[in-house]
């Protein structure tokens, strides 16, 4: 695939493509609704799960807090595998001090995990 | 047909105009954090892909700090929409009104 | 890769963050130790003296820097940090800042919540304050654009956190998921538009890129790039049409947060894209001086900052909320600032500089006043403020010097930035350039905008607290911290008035 010679002929295509894709998208959902779904709401149909059974209060309330700290400290030590991967395939050739830093890194994010115990996010309540 | 460089471009372009699109239609605070974090990851193909068509290697070096900026980004904006939900019960954009002239 | 990378080199770079990075780990660490058998007080005392005692060794480690001679510059660690007096001064301008208003946090209890304490964890506001400050620094010396990103991103994401951090406020919550959208759409195009300007010049690093756009020339691929790059920059700066988090965020956010927001943020943020526009996009800005040059990002920078000057002019002739107010003069400010980026190629980076200083100093001011208010009564309407010079002289009389700084009254630190701002894009090639149009329209919107500075100071100074008003008659008591703060922002605003060499004379 070539792309036409002029280079305004380039961004031209950016923008329309970027453009249309979302918007044609937005245009069919808009289309199907309006031909096979028009809204028919009910307190049925508006229920949290649609499994027959009533829900009982709001699905908001259903998850503490505590699984969103739990996941976020997860996310810690995800992030921290990302860095410390190139990091172990390059180490025969790694000075002391690239070792240095990456202890200084392991350091600041152990600090993370000791304030978030401290605090007592840890301790399921 | 070979996959080229404007190839991931106009895929990185589409995701952007995606996002893009998202987070100003979009009411629901979390499908606007979804609709962002496309708009990063639509940068990062495209770095991913000129670093591989440039021969240089800055562009993956890039994405990798990329990634944690997003999961911290991540972190943060799910603690400011549960400090939000705590006080006013809604996620949605469209009722958050109370800062007004 | 060179396998040979000089960490020495490194360290050096980055001791006034070191610095940081050890002060908040240990305002942390006594907090966990020791916080919990101490009174709010006194928890918060301590964590406030931390934060000082490390920026202060911050500003230490910085002037213990080589500073290269005005026009020269220093590059470490492989071209990834620059340090000239631009990074300089920035450095030592927002350590400077931050102290200011990390003073304020002593005097910050609002109303709506004097029983559950405002600060509830103070030594983590302090240490996020300290991390945005290290992003800030950051941002100064970045010479490449993944330590602009990280710096810049570093900055952001403190500043929501801070924004949102008064947990009992229904608006503050609001003003920082507002900030986080308008800030997480902003840098996601920012970082686009660096990829796309990595993919056409193969180099992250920014003289690099100047050197290959120059080989290049003018592109449209570069047009949608420097556009994307802008609309980033415009947020950070809450320039028009990318304002609208500004008075949201201005009005609900804590008012220690809303004044780093509007002071150190706009300092680092400026002197950031100034760096960015100049030392990597350069060769590729088009031409301020005469009509019909060839197109660049300066043509844009001119419309936002027309823009910006006449929306936040107007809209803030409309505003009955103070803070409302104070967030659109600092959109019109930002106008004025962004002809200061076009004016740095005629006089360099020095009246820039000292306009966000002293704009950040007295703004500062005035949200430490509105602080020091919200102690005993609230402090949202203009109407708030009335009879503050019975309830507060002190206070009355800093918030005088400051808003008129801000206006541009002579012989105030406002009006000399406002002086040589304008000179310097006249110098461009006087009043027949777009630079010059620009800065013939910021004068006469100054004419404009003091008449709404004025309706501040006419609330505080001249109208009585009556019984049909909501406004307390009360006695303010300023705690110590603030006074400081105040008394300082007040006397520097002056004094940088009076001899404006002391900054400027940094740039000669």
């Amino acid at each position: 695939m070539t792309i036409a010679s002029h280079p305004y002929a380039f961004i031209a295509l950016f923008v329309a493509v970027a453009a249309a894709f979302p918007l044609g998208l937005l245009l069919v959902c808009r289309l199907w609704v309006w031909a096979f779904q028009p809204p028919k709401p009910s307190p049925v149909k508006n229920g949290i799960y649609e499994c027959g059974l009533e829900a009982k209060g709001d699905s908001w309330i259903q998850f503490k807090a505590h699984y969103y700290l739990y996941a976020i400290l997860f996310l810690i030590f995800d992030v921290e595998v990302l860095f410390l991967l190139p990091f172990a395939a390059a180490f025969n050739v790694l000075s002391w001090g690239a070792l240095f830093v990456m202890l200084a890194f392991i350091f600041l994010l152990a600090e993370g995990l000791v304030w978030a115990w401290n605090r007592g996010h840890l301790e399921w309540k | 047909m070979t996959i080229g460089l404007y190839h991931y471009l106009v895929l990185a372009v589409t995701l952007f105009a995606i996002g893009f699109f998202g987070v100003l239609l979009r009411k629901n605070t979390l499908i606007i954090y979804m609709c962002l974090e496309l708009m990063l990851v639509a940068a990062t193909l495209a770095l991913v892909a000129f670093s591989r068509f440039n021969g240089t290697i800055e562009g993956n070096v890039f994405v990798f700090f990329i990634l944690t900026v997003a999961a911290a980004e991540v972190a943060v904006g799910l603690a400011i929409v549960v400090a939000l939900f705590r006080r006013r019960g809604t996620v949605d954009v469209a009722k958050l009104n109370a800062l007004k002239n | 890769m060179n396998a040979t990378i000089n960490y020495a080199e490194l360290v050096y770079a980055l001791r006034p963050e070191i610095a940081l990075t050890l002060g908040l780990l240990l305002a942390l660490g006594y907090d966990m130790a020791f916080g919990r058998r101490m009174s709010d007080c006194a928890r918060r005392g301590v964590a406030v003296l931390i934060g000082i005692v490390t920026l202060a060794s911050a500003v230490f480690q910085t002037l213990h820097t080589n500073v290269p001679p005005v026009g020269h510059a220093a590059y470490w660690f492989h071209g990834a940090f620059v340090y000239d007096t631009l990074a300089h001064g920035v450095r030592l301008g927002v350590f400077g800042l931050s102290a200011l208003t990390l003073l304020l946090i002593a005097g910050s209890i609002p109303h709506s919540a004097l029983r559950t304490p405002h600060f509830k964890h103070p030594a983590e506001y302090v240490a996020i304050q300290l991390l945005a400050t290290m992003g800030f620094s950051l941002m100064a010396v970045s010479n490449n654009l993944l330590i602009a990103f990280l710096g810049f991103e570093l900055a952001s994401l403190s500043l929501y956190v801070m924004a949102g951090f008064d947990k009992t406020s229904r608006a503050s919550a609001e003003a920082s998921l507002k900030y986080f959208l308008f800030g997480g759409m902003a840098a996601a195009f920012m970082l686009f538009g660096f990829s796309l300007i990595y993919g056409m010049t193969g180099t992250i690093v920014l003289p690099e890129i100047a050197r290959a756009l120059a080989v290049q020339g003018p592109s449209p691929l570069l047009l949608v790039a420097l556009v994307m790059v802008l609309v980033g920059f415009g947020y950070k700066a809450a320039a028009a049409p990318f304002h609208q988090w500004a008075p949201d965020v201005y009005q609900g956010a804590p008012a220690p947060a809303a004044a780093l927001i509007a002071s150190a943020s706009k300092l680092a943020g400026f002197a950031f894209f100034a760096r960015l526009l100049f030392s990597g996009l350069g060769t590729v800005s088009g031409d301020a001086i005469n009509f019909g040059g060839p197109a660049g990002w300066i043509m844009a920078v001119i419309i936002i900052s027309a823009a910006s000057m006449l929306l936040g002019n107007i809209a803030a002739l409309a505003q009955t909320n103070a803070r409302r107010l104070i967030a659109y003069s600092a959109i019109a400010h930002a106008g004025i600032m962004l002809l200061g980026v076009i004016a740095v190629r005629a006089e360099g980076a020095g009246p820039l500089f000292y306009y966000a200083l002293t704009y950040g100093i007295a703004t500062i001011g005035v949200f430490g006043v509105f602080a020091a208010i919200e102690r005993t009564a609230p402090c949202q309407r203009i109407s708030d403020l009335a009879g503050l010079w019975k309830r507060s002289p002190f206070l009355a009389l800093v918030l005088f010097v400051c808003v008129l700084s801000l206006a541009g009254i002579p012989p105030l630190a406002g009006f000399f930035g406002k002086f040589y701002l304008f000179a310097a894009a006249l110098y461009l090639n006087g009043l027949m350039s777009p630079a010059g149009w620009l800065a013939f329209l910021a004068i006469a919107m100054s004419a404009v905008g003091l008449y709404y500075y004025l309706v501040i100071l006419k609330a505080a100074l001249v109208t009585n607290a009556t019984a049909g008003t909501s406004a307390s008659t009360e006695k303010i008591r300023v705690p110590l911290g603030t006074v400081i703060a105040l008394a300082t922002s007040a006397a520097l605003t002056i004094a940088l008035g009076i001899w404006p060499d002391v900054v400027l004379g940094l740039f000669k």
